[in-house]
């Protein structure tokens, strides 16, 4: 079932000469994992607010065109019904924090949808196991690490069980083991759940290989989208639109140009090092 | 120059503009700003009710310029609590002070969209009107309801009405003049291009 | 400002919790009363001495207080920042009272280094502010034993509309980020070796007013994210759901209303009615029923 439904959508932001978004179509199935990558400023966050409702609804410009969540229409939805379908984790947590406890915070959304208490208390629980934060329900959300931050984020997100997920690049502002936690996270939820998973994220080489579609935003449009194998079959194209493959696709995309191997491009290191191994086999002269 | 001042206050053509949660925020932000900057003002040169300088009625006329009757509001609702932290003023005193409190605020933001001047102060035009409207008479106003209120509570005995008043009309308008100028020409070209600034009173 | 933190006191470390003007240890019993309770204690405290003339009477509010604060095991070297307040005020209400006295015929004076002195303009500007110290000592009791989120919780407890609540909380809160924010530009400017003390006075008003320019631009942008989050949560101001029921209040389980709370809470309104009935019906609590002033009177006769 087609749970993102996108028509022919622009956006300009009040004041601008220029539209963010132009002329974007793109369909995005149920239980899936979409990431939006590109460089900045060329859309990705405008698209993916459009999907969240956060515009129109929360932004002055002008509109154009159609997006469709599970077949209604964003700009219909109530707010309480986009809080409950789509989860929104902003890429600075700071700026998503409305409460002055962690525990506050996870709860927050479950109040504004109205759950019975003893579902809210039930979520609580889960949702702190799941990201490991149960010891800091009584803590400042403003005096946790950067990594504590983003987990409590999409914690309280995560708490709400919606039936789509964007992350507006969750790790841009973590350290490197921070980046690893959120991924693993991100795997987990890929993994454990049957949420369809929207990331706007710039690491290509952790987020491919989790990626079931691959989309590239590219001056308030959408260069490319396909899946991992096929995102990355023209190297040349995606280094003019400001994307580097991962080092494991370059590789084989390499040998693949000096026609030692002609099947699909693999995303993560283990599969470029299959690819690897058969290409050596193949090609191994033996010695008699 | 003053069609660019018109346009702050002009709405675009189609352009709709509603009170929103932003409004709210900006309402709660500015509410916070003053709380800290009046409790500071309060603490810093207390000289009894009349803080010889009291930096909060900048906070009241920018806010009022920027967010409109949001502003208004923070204008009469901050002052209830820096008082209270600061200790200048017990809660029934600082109830009674509300209508003084919000026409120093609101009367900034009431100049500024009457006569279309531009918050980021860029005429002799702009200058006068906050100076006049926004402090002077606002303070004046103010401070008149201000020691009137100490009056009524029997704080202050009726003839040292004029010096009290005097002093508080002194005491708020120097300190906000500058830190008001201050805000209003280095800030308001970010504000205007946000969703929370009103180019009318609610939004 | 909301967590609880240890700090190292003369004879042990005890966990202390941060409240809006001081900290309090986690185990104090005050902790034992319902945050409406303690809110109630403020409005009570706030108010009940605008009936009350006598300064005796005030005095003895102002000592309960502080009894109060020492059973709540309140750490009291906080308060020493009124100090100046709390002196100033009265240099201005005796300055004004002896430069600019209410002379109605009657009244009993006295000279002092060739200056008129009019008893009883003096006395009610005595009166006047003890009533107003109690009456502040309430605020301030209330500031230093009490967080943003028990402030949130009272109020809700008290049924105001949901958007005055988180307008209220976000506006505390907003205080806080303020102030941290603030924090780190002075540490950054030390940093870069800049030694605030080695300023003039009117330097350093300077300096603060200068800060404001970024601490008001990151505020502002912080307005855009904050509405952005609320939204994205399914905020509405309202708190009210499509279908008319009300938001949960998941927060307020946390705090139940025990028996204590209902005795504090009734004792405070019966008092303040009967303050108010004694006031306005028998004329008792006023100046003249003073005991001090009654004796400095005898004295002129």
């Amino acid at each position: 079932m087609t749970a993102v439904s996108i028509k022919d959508l622009g956006w300009k932001y009040s004041g601008r000469k220029h539209f963010a978004i132009e002329h974007v179509d793109l369909e995005i199935p149920e239980n899936s994992f979409v990431s939006v990558v590109g460089p900045n400023e060329h859309g990705k966050t405008t698209l993916v607010s459009c999907i969240k409702g956060l515009i129109p609804n929360s932004f002055h410009g002008v509109w154009r065109g159609q997006v469709e969540i599970f077949g209604q229409d964003v700009r219909k939805m109530s707010t309480e019904r986009l809080a409950a379908d789509i989860g929104f984790v902003f890429a600075d947590p700071e700026a998503q924090f409305t409460s002055m406890t962690v525990e506050e915070e996870l709860v927050f959304g479950l109040e504004n949808i109205g759950l019975p208490l003893n579902e809210i208390q039930e979520r609580l629980n889960w949702v702190c196991d799941l990201t490991m934060i149960g010891n800091l329900l009584d803590k400042s959300p403003y005096e946790i690490s950067g990594g504590q931050k983003q987990r409590v984020a999409i914690a309280s997100v995560l708490a709400m069980r919606p039936r789509i997920i964007i992350l507006d690049e969750p790790t841009s502002m973590l350290d490197p083991l921070g980046k690893d936690n959120i991924f693993q996270i991100l795997t987990n939820i890929k993994k454990d759940t049957d949420l369809l998973v929207i990331v706007v994220e710039h690491n290509i080489e952790q987020i491919a290989p989790l990626s079931d579609l691959m989309v590239l935003m590219y001056d308030g449009n959408i260069a490319k989208a396909a899946s991992p194998a096929e995102f990355f079959e023209n190297s040349d194209f995606l280094l003019q639109h400001g994307i580097i493959p991962p080092q494991a696709t370059t590789f084989v995309d390499r040998l693949k140009q000096q026609k030692l191997y002609d099947g699909t491009l693999p995303v993560g290191l283990e599969d470029a090092i299959d690819i690897t191994s058969r290409v050596l086999r193949n090609h191994s002269t033996p010695k008699n | 120059m003053a069609a660019q001042a018109t346009s702050v206050w002009t709405l675009e053509e189609g352009e709709v503009r509603k009170p929103g949660i932003v409004h709210i925020v900006a309402l709660a932000l500015f509410t916070g700003i003053g709380i800290v900057v009046g409790t500071f003002g309060s603490l810093a040169i207390p000289i009894g009710f009349v803080s010889a300088f009291w930096p909060g009625q900048a906070i009241q006329a920018v806010g009022s310029v920027w967010y409109g009757m949001w502003g208004g509001i923070a204008a009469f609702v901050f002052p209830l609590i820096s008082n209270a932290m600061s200790g200048s003023a017990p809660l029934p005193v600082s109830l009674a002070y509300i209508p003084g409190n919000f026409v120093q605020g609101i009367a900034a933001g009431w100049v500024f969209r009457q006569f279309k001047l531009d918050p980021s102060l860029k005429t002799a035009k702009d200058w006068l009107g906050f100076t006049l409207v926004g402090i002077l008479a606002a303070n004046a106003f103010g401070a008149a309801w201000g020691t009137t209120v100490l009056r009524i509570f029997g704080l202050i005995t009726p003839d040292a009405h004029l010096v009290a008043w005097v002093g508080w009309f002194l005491g708020n308008s120097v300190a906000s003049w500058v830190l008001g100028v201050l805000l209003l020409k280095f800030i308001s070209p970010l504000v205007v291009k946000t969703k929370a600034f009103c180019k009318g009173y609610w939004a | 400002m909301d967590q609880a933190l240890p700090v190292a006191s003369t004879a042990t470390t005890r966990r202390m919790r941060k409240t809006l003007l001081g900290t309090v240890p986690v185990s104090s019993p005050l902790y034992q009363l319902h945050p409406v309770t303690r809110f109630i204690t403020l409005v009570f405290l706030g108010v009940v001495s605008l009936f009350i003339d006598v300064p005796e009477i005030n005095i003895l509010l102002i000592v309960m207080v502080f009894i109060y604060l020492h059973w709540a095991k309140v750490d009291m070297s906080n308060l020493k920042i009124y100090l100046p307040l709390t002196i100033t005020v009265a240099i201005f209400m005796f300055t004004v009272s002896i430069g600019f006295p209410s002379r109605l015929p009657g009244y009993h004076t006295f000279q002092f280094l060739g200056i008129t002195f009019y008893f009883e303009s003096l006395y009610w500007t005595f009166a006047s502010y003890w009533r107003l110290m109690a009456m502040l000592i309430g605020t301030i009791q209330y500031f230093s034993t009490n967080r943003e989120r028990e402030t949130l919780v009272a109020i809700r407890t008290l049924k105001a509309p949901f958007v005055i609540t988180y307008f209220f909380s976000l506006a505390l809160r907003s205080a806080g980020m303020f102030l941290e924010d603030m924090r780190t530009i002075r540490e950054a400017e030390r940093a870069r070796g800049l030694d605030e003390t080695s300023l003039a006075l009117r330097d350093r008003a300077k300096l603060y007013v200068m800060y404001m320019i970024p601490l008001f631009t990151l505020a502002i942008r912080r307005t855009d994210e904050i509405s952005n989050a609320l939204y994205a949560r399914g905020y509405t101001p309202s708190g009210k759901l499509e279908n008319g029921v009300h938001r949960s209040d998941y927060i307020l389980t946390k705090y139940p209303i025990r028996r204590i709370d209902i005795i504090v809470i009734s004792a405070m309104i019966i008092t303040f009615i009967t303050v108010i009935i004694l006031r306005v019906q028998f004329g008792i609590f006023a100046v003249a029923q003073s005991p001090l002033r009654i004796f400095l009177l005898s004295l002129w006769s």
